[in-house]
């Protein structure tokens, strides 16, 4: 063996050291993260065009992807990015989806300076089952989503079940409080300088299940 | 078994030790979303090149100012005793009108001859042509009036 081949193989062996070492923050399941690409060709469906991109299992993990994936608000219109927990698939007909539905809220075009945190306050909470207070009801969560529409952008969180609408509002109401805190936190120097109080915009939270029709009401709104 | 949770400061703290995921090729992801992003792009930029502002089709909105359709507006003049004429600058080929200096030109073409009127028939509603001599047919016929005749009883 030569002495290059020795140093290779050490240098192997200590990389994968390393990156035990690193990797010690556990998350309580594993996640995925999907894309859904645009429409570019006709003949396209769309399980052509929604594809994994990674699978997270720790915090470090987490924030490895994160650091290399476009932001957000650089995504082209109707891209979507879901983090999903373990395998499921963010489709209404995936068997962990079909008897669940989705908290919703739109953020217009002109909050686009805050969609980029907005989207990792989403996904830590997720992550971090902060979502979720009762243990006995973990995993009500099922994943979290960001739709980039051409002048909105829809925040979802999607959940397992519909019966309890106790659980359920919780959710909501932690979903509500994490999207209020950000609005209303002013972006940057120049905004703190101008901040003068603004009259909140009117910005609703609905659940509705996933096969409900577009003109059935909500059922539950914040 | 116990969640695992993290407060979203503990999830933040965290973040120098970020690790790729394994069998995750960022380049890849990301030359996807550039590529699509400049697909899109190019084809915003066409769409707005015919149908954007400014790029209307068949919109008069690029001209300056509305065509002239009206050009020879004949003229309107009023004499002394309130009469009002039209001054036409062109003589019209089809007028007929008889004067002396074309007749000491000896034009042939302005000759005096008869006009013969043909009613036009194209907008009446009736399929049969209008003759002219209907028109003549059509006179004042003096009609009986029992009124007038009974006056002239009684004063007999």
């Amino acid at each position: 063996m030569s002495v290059e081949e020795v140093t290779q193989k050490t240098e192997q062996i200590d990389l994968s050291a390393d990156q035990k070492q690193t990797v010690k923050h556990p998350l309580n399941t594993e996640w995925t993260l999907w894309y859904t690409k645009p429409q570019i060709d006709p003949s396209e469906d769309w399980s052509s065009l929604l594809r994994p991109i990674a699978k997270i299992s720790s915090v470090e993990e987490f924030w490895g992807f994160y650091s290399c994936i476009p932001r957000a608000s650089t995504l082209p219109p109707k891209s979507d990015y879901h983090l999903f927990r373990n395998d499921i698939r963010p489709e209404w007909e995936d068997p962990a989806n079909s008897k669940g539905g989705k908290w919703s809220v739109f953020i217009s075009d002109s909050k686009k300076p805050v969609l980029d945190e907005l989207w990792l306050k989403l996904m830590l909470s997720a992550i971090g089952e902060l979502l979720e207070e009762d243990d006995s009801v973990a995993q009500e969560v099922n994943g979290v989503v960001f739709n980039c529409k051409k002048k909105a952008c829809k925040f979802g969180i999607w959940t397992k079940s519909l019966d309890n609408e106790e659980t359920l509002k919780k959710i909501g109401l932690k979903f509500k409080n994490l999207v209020d805190t950000k609005l209303s936190t002013p972006v940057n120097e120049e905004q703190q300088q101008n901040s003068h109080p603004r009259k909140p915009e009117e910005i609703v939270f609905q659940f509705m299940k996933h096969d409900a029709r577009r003109d059935e009401p909500a059922k539950i709104t914040l | 078994m116990a969640v695992i949770r993290y407060t979203e400061e503990e999830l933040l703290e965290l973040q120098p030790l970020a690790v790729v995921p394994k069998d995750f090729d960022p380049k890849e992801f990301n030359d996807l979303v550039s590529k699509v992003s400049e697909i899109l792009a190019l084809r915003e930029e066409e769409y707005e090149k015919h149908h954007g502002f400014g790029n209307r089709r068949r919109s008069s909105h690029h001209f300056n100012a509305k065509p002239k359709v009206h050009k020879h507006k004949p003229k309107v003049t009023t004499d002394a005793d309130g009469w009002s004429s039209l001054d036409s600058e062109k003589p019209e080929k089809t007028s007929f009108a008889f004067s002396e200096t074309s007749n000491n030109n000896g034009s042939d073409s302005k000759k005096l001859e008869t006009v013969k009127v043909r009613p036009n028939n194209k907008n009446i509603s009736s399929s049969r042509p209008a003759d002219s001599r209907d028109i003549i047919a059509d006179k004042n016929t003096v009609a009986f009036n029992a009124f007038a005749a009974l006056e002239s009883d009684e004063d007999e």
